[in-house]
């Protein structure tokens, strides 16, 4: 049963797909340039899903309402398999126009701080299993990650201001012509209702996930009752 | 007028992720009485005194202790007034039995001599620069009824008090359930051992399914 | 009673009883150490090298191990303790405090130890003993505090406490390299002393403002 914010994401998407494919290529790296209208939307969206996180971990604290966590752990999910995509295609693209996987190139850095970030924050989620426990660490470790991440952000800036020869090409920063421009604002529209409709379904999920561990059922037996022994006179059953 | 119950609740569950351990609890301690709580392994007891600790909120149910209703931030004015004997004693292992209860009785803003004072009471006197780690069972237990004396407390939760203590320390059990009911706290004395409890309580309660049944006085 | 006094209180009994497991002293400072051994091993042992290498070595040494003592046994008391704390009504920011400054001070002892081993071993260029007077307690701050919350919010859990403080650990980690870097060249370091500043504050302030629903959440 497809709602209409999948049939939109499937929509977009495919017309981004077209739109990239169908642009002249970039006069300077050619068709490997394209690579962009993915790698730069995959890096909006990592941003976009850690603002998520960070809003829905707030508001989880404030009102102690699961719903809040269930979006922030979603929001992680998704962001960080934008993020990996987001450093897989940058790497993709350098290795061709720099001749190098990796370069210390301050935003490289970031996006890579701000995976594993993701990952201890998911590793995080996983090691709980009490949605209510769960809600209350992730929240304050989400929000302490939120806090630090600027003061990670211009420190590393600084530090890259300080050692960055001038010369070095830098994808994404040239001026970009109008039709290119028209498919990657297209792509970044597509991967944002894509995060959309993710983040709707993986919402759901969790709730069906939580459901099964918290709904009380009137004739559940209690965790007591495993336990089969003598009793002591007296004691009934 | 009577007097407001040490404990009141009703209806009380806790739910643990796949298991529920506590279905529907309902119990009153008054002032002055010293309540038996017995139950089969696994049936709940200790989650119950954590509850009636405040120390766990319930999933669901309510009521009050010691006047706060559970579940609420006024828990915290009363929890000062509750003291908790757990199974696992309240102790920094690598700290003497002197540290322990000097650092409780500075944080419970007493005096240090008052810490002293409670290890002679319970026959520590002469261990209190022992390591907790290397006292036997039976006299850390001894520490934590150092502890409880120190606290003066208004509900006292015991937790299998029994357990580790000889024959002659028993007696430092009924001490110690009838200077709090003596001042008109309320005790829930969770055991096994109906034949050492029997003569400390004033009735017995048995958790079982998760609810509570009262066979009688 | 204060806040303070109460972490206070703590402080001193968590010295003590880390005194006597000497964990800090016998173990994690012979860990660093060994790490600061092999590492010649692995990237050879030409002096120039180890002499560029050696400072920014030691702070990833201080960064990633020193997380352990942050971990330490004794920083998270047993469940039992715990709650009589609650129940005394010990101020979970108090509690929160009184851990981290244990670790600072522990952090301050192990940066100490592993830098007099550093020193002898990549024989580097040392320049602004003073300013390096600021920056070891900064260090050692903001990693202690980082350490307790991720201490706090993993419960004591394993490798995971180091995981969720590493990449946060990064201006740390910038700011000690660079400033130590900008005082052997004689360059202006302030902005990366103000970095560090910055990282305690913000910590300092996250830890206070989340103890008491961590503490919660350990029920």
């Amino acid at each position: 049963m497809k709602r209409p914010i999948e049939i939109a994401a499937a929509g977009t998407m495919l017309t981004a797909l077209v739109a990239g494919l169908a642009v002249p290529p970039d006069a300077v790296q050619g068709d490997v340039q394209r690579i962009m209208y993915v790698h730069v939307p995959s890096a909006w969206l990592a941003y976009l899903a850690f603002g998520v996180t960070l809003i829905a971990s707030v508001a989880h604290l404030r009102t102690r309402d699961l719903r809040w966590d269930r979006r922030a752990g979603a929001s992680a999910e998704i962001g960080v398999v934008f993020t990996g995509l987001a450093l897989a295609t940058g790497m993709l693209w350098g290795k061709p126009v720099w001749g190098v996987w990796w370069t210390w190139d301050a935003r490289l850095v970031l996006t890579a701080a701000m995976f594993f970030v993701y990952l201890a924050y998911l590793a995080l989620r996983r090691a709980t299993d009490d949605p209510v426990i769960r809600g209350k660490r992730s929240a304050v470790f989400g929000i302490v990650a939120a806090l630090q991440i600027p003061v990670v952000h211009f420190s590393v800036v600084w530090w890259r201001s300080l050692h960055q020869p001038p010369t070095i090409l830098r994808p994404g920063e040239p001026q970009i012509d109008p039709p290119l421009l028209f498919a990657l604002l297209m792509a970044v529209t597509a991967f944002t209702v894509l995060y959309a409709a993710l983040l709707r379904r993986r919402v759901e999920l969790a709730e069906a996930e939580d459901a099964l561990l918290t709904t009380a059922r009137i004739e559940e037996p209690v965790a007591g009752s495993a336990v089969v022994g003598p009793l002591s006179r007296g004691e009934g059953a | 007028m009577p007097e407001d119950p040490i404990v009141a609740v009703e209806g009380i569950a806790v739910r643990r992720p796949g298991a529920l351990i506590l279905r529907d609890v309902s119990l009153q301690v008054l002032p002055g009485e010293a309540v038996g709580l017995f139950g089969a392994n696994g049936s709940g007891k200790t989650t119950l005194l954590r509850v009636l600790a405040t120390l766990t909120r319930p999933s669901s149910g309510g009521g009050t202790v010691l006047g706060a209703p559970l579940g609420t931030d006024a828990v915290e004015r009363v929890r000062p007034r509750i003291a908790l004997v757990a199974h696992d004693p309240a102790l920094v292992a690598n700290l003497t039995l002197g540290e322990n209860l000097r650092l409780l009785a500075l944080l419970a803003g007493r005096r240090v001599d008052d810490a002293a004072r409670a290890l002679e009471a319970v026959g520590l006197s002469g261990a209190s620069g022992r390591r907790a780690a290397v006292c036997s069972n039976g006299m850390r237990r001894r520490a934590e009824f150092a502890r409880v004396m120190l606290a003066e407390p208004d509900l006292l939760l015991l937790d299998e008090a029994h357990v580790g203590l000889d024959p002659a320390a028993g007696d430092l059990v009924a001490r110690i359930v009838e200077s709090v009911t003596g001042r008109g706290g309320g005790v829930v004395l969770v055991s096994h051992e109906r034949e050492r409890v029997g003569s400390l309580i004033d009735r017995s309660l048995t958790l079982a399914d998760g609810r509570i049944t009262e066979p009688g006085r | 009673m204060t806040v303070w006094r109460q972490a206070a209180f703590l402080l001193g009994f968590q010295l003590r009883d880390e005194l006597r497991t000497g964990e800090v002293i016998a173990v994690v400072i012979p860990f660093g150490s060994i790490a600061l051994l092999v590492i010649p091993m692995a990237v050879g042992i030409e002096t120039t090298l180890l002499a560029s290498i050696g400072p920014g070595m030691y702070w990833a040494v201080v960064l990633l191990f020193g997380v352990v003592v942050t971990q330490r046994r004794t920083a998270t008391s047993n469940p039992s303790h715990r709650d009589a704390l609650v129940l005394l009504g010990v101020d979970p920011a108090a509690r929160f405090a009184a851990t981290a400054a244990a670790s600072a001070l522990l952090l301050l002892l192990f940066e100490i130890g592993v830098g007099l081993v550093m020193i002898v071993l990549y024989d580097p260029v040392v320049a602004g003993w003073g300013w390096l007077a600021l920056v070891l307690p900064l260090v050692a701050a903001g990693l202690a505090m980082l350490g307790t919350i991720a201490g706090s919010v993993t419960d004591g859990g394993g490798a995971l406490a180091p995981l969720l403080v590493a990449p946060l650990a990064i201006p740390i980690l910038l700011g000690a390299a660079q400033a130590t870097e900008g005082l052997r060249l004689g360059t202006g370091i302030l902005r990366w002393i103000l970095v560090l500043a910055l990282v305690d504050v913000v910590l300092a302030l996250a830890g206070v403002l989340t103890a008491r629903v961590l503490e919660e959440s350990s029920r």
